[in-house]
């Protein structure tokens, strides 16, 4: 059974097609890479997969369940987290505060115990200070956790975001350019953190980025994108070889290259 | 520090606060009681629409008008039914209100329950709205409600208001409401439910994606706000006796958003401060309005030139000190202990001692 079943879809902006027919079936355990030009509809994929669009034709399924059209704190609900191309940390709370609210879905204390702090209440936040702890020493980044999140230098910001989504208990992750902004050593250690932690939590990852050598090292499957149609399908070997993918690329025919 | 530290001090400081009331209420007079208690009340107002606004980050500007619900409550359940008869010249009461009559702490409560009612109600059409259109939504509603209790006669008396209060809100009243409501407050923002809403405010398509339900912790939180600010109506409408729909108006919520932005977005004890700063100036501010001469300039009398020593000085704030006087600090008794020990160190180093 596949976990993720993107049946055809297409997303209208007015007369503006983003992205069409776009399929895309995830079986548990890949990792997967979509890449493309600027503008050829990957973040609006990711928009749609997790809620924050609805397609204008066809449907999402997420373990046979239609996902299309519900809200983005149910499609969390189901196990779908995503991280942002332009980070979107909570600036002015605490790095620990930021991995902690990874873990509202699974909070169970009531408005009242909250408040007033009742033992139940007490003992489920210490446990998810713990395990957001744990959490952050994954990443190197307990010794910030008094720090705001806002403050951080930018590659710290990507990890601190990929970490909440983590907390959030996902089956499937959509990351969006983990790399991006990351010098060479930076995106090594950030490709060997992404295989990682797919082992670690049983994780099915779906990620977008330009960093070729981050896609072709550890993607087993990489869709290409352009103007909102899927050009290519296939292995790293097979994609590079592609010429519909070059000519994407670079703007000329393969046999002029 | 210890957090057990923490406690008895806290509750030490509330016997000395306890203390002083009592002293207050025996030996000042009817004006500076009335400054106190407006400064209580204000307290209240501020701290819950700093919920709304400074942690949950939605601009609301309604707060008069919920204040207006809960005076009404309050007003129509404290007063004898035989006492409403005869004030009702208009238009007669109607029935449920004529046989009503609640001890005090009914009446605050369920004014709170009122204004939270009134709150859900407009709350969950108008939350899907961003900020500056959502604070023209709650203004409206202000207004609304405003314009509503001018002319429904049958329940709010109309544009005569409702006089002969019975003078309930004393500084036990005012500064008790204060406290629980701050303990309350402050309770909901230092728990997961806090760090939801500051998750929105901070950012709102993070915090639905990490799975926060952003209808269900927005109305929570307006809601919340809204019941204090009944609750605060109600001491209000005890204060002063009489109350009818000029006394919300629109200058009410601005007076409210002066004192939080004065204190700090998102500073309970910034929220404090201000509301106490606020009501004894606008007090002893009262002297210029008569007209004063600064060397050779002859400064006329203008009423009202108070509100604008007030506007100016909340676009200094703006300009300047953009986070108000607290910075979104919050009191605590640790913050005090290092205060000491700098203060200790400071000495120290100035002997030529390594800090």
């Amino acid at each position: 059974m596949e976990l993720l079943n993107v049946d055809n879809i297409t997303m209208q902006f007015g007369g503006l097609t983003a992205v069409s027919n776009f399929k895309l079936k995830i079986t548990p355990g890949e990792l997967i890479g979509l890449i493309g030009p600027n503008g050829a509809g990957k973040t609006t994929i990711f928009n749609m997969i997790t809620g924050i669009y609805t397609p204008t034709i066809n449907k999402i399924f997420f373990q046979d369940q239609d996902i299309t059209g519900i809200k983005p704190d149910k499609i969390a609900k189901v196990g779908i987290a995503r991280t942002f191309q332009n980070i979107r940390l909570l600036d002015n709370l605490s790095v620990i505060d930021n991995v902690m609210i990874g873990f509202h879905l699974h909070l169970k204390s009531n408005l009242t115990s909250a408040i007033l702090k009742f033992p139940n209440y007490v003992r489920e936040e210490e446990s998810i200070y713990h395990k957001s702890m744990e959490l952050l020493e994954k990443v190197e980044l307990e010794k910030f956790k008094k720090e705001k999140a806002g403050s951080l230098p930018y590659g710290q910001q990507r990890k601190l975001e990929i970490v909440r989504a983590l907390a959030t208990g996902p089956k499937l992750l959509l990351l969006d350019e983990p790399a991006a902004g990351m010098n060479p050593q930076e995106t090594k250690d950030l490709m060997s953190f992404i295989q990682k932690i797919q082992d670690d939590f049983n994780l099915t990852i779906l990620l977008i980025e330009h960093d070729m050598k981050v896609v072709m090292g550890i993607c087993q499957r990489i869709l290409v994108l352009d103007y909102g149609i899927t050009i290519a399908e296939g292995n790293p070997v097979a994609i590079q070889n592609n010429p519909e993918v070059i000519k994407a690329y670079l703007g000329v025919d393969a046999n002029y290259a | 520090m210890k957090k057990n530290n923490g406690k008895l001090y806290t509750i030490i400081a509330l016997i000395v606060l306890a203390i002083l009331v009592y002293f207050a209420e025996k030996n000042l007079d009817a004006y500076n009681l009335r400054i106190l208690n407006l400064g209580a009340i204000y307290v209240t107002l501020g701290v819950s629409l700093n919920l709304i606004f400074g942690f949950t980050g939605q601009f609301s500007l309604g707060h008069a008008g919920f204040m207006a619900v809960g005076a009404y409550v309050t007003a129509l359940l404290v007063l004898p039914p035989w006492y409403k008869e005869m004030i009702y010249i208009l238009e007669p009461l109607v029935w449920p209100f004529t046989v009503m009559h609640t001890p005090f702490i009914v009446a605050l409560f369920l004014s709170g329950v009122f204004a939270a009612i009134a709150a859900l109600l407009i709350g969950l059409p108008v939350l899907r709205l961003k900020g500056d259109y959502l604070g023209i939504a709650t203004l409206g509603f202000a207004e609304i409600i405003r314009i509503i209790a001018n002319n429904i006669p049958q329940i709010t008396n109309g544009a005569l208001g409702i006089k002969g209060i019975p003078e309930f809100t004393n500084l036990w009243w005012t500064i008790g409401v204060a406290v629980v409501t701050i303990y309350i407050i402050k309770g909901l923002i230092n728990s997961s439910y806090g760090r939801a809403l500051m998750a929105i405010r901070e950012n709102e398509i993070a915090a639905e994606v990490i799975g926060v339900n952003l209808t269900y912790h927005k109305v929570m939180s307006f809601t919340i706000s809204a019941f204090f600010a009944g609750v605060a109506g109600g001491l209000f409408a005890c204060l002063l006796t009489t109350i009818d729909p000029k006394a919300f108006m629109f200058i009410m919520t601005f007076n409210i958003l002066i004192v939080v932005v004065l204190g700090g977005i998102g500073s309970i004890t910034g929220t404090v401060i201000a509301a106490f700063l606020f009501n004894i100036s606008l007090e002893y501010l009262r002297p210029i309005e008569a007209g004063f001469n600064i060397g050779p300039i002859v400064i006329p009398a203008i009423p009202g030139l108070r509100m604008v020593t007030f506007a100016a000085l909340l676009l200094i704030v703006i300009l300047y000190k953009q986070n108000g006087l607290m910075g979104g600090i919050e009191f605590s008794w640790n913050g005090v202990s290092r205060f000491f020990q700098r203060l200790f160190s400071n000495n120290k180093s100035s002997e030529g001692g390594a800090i």
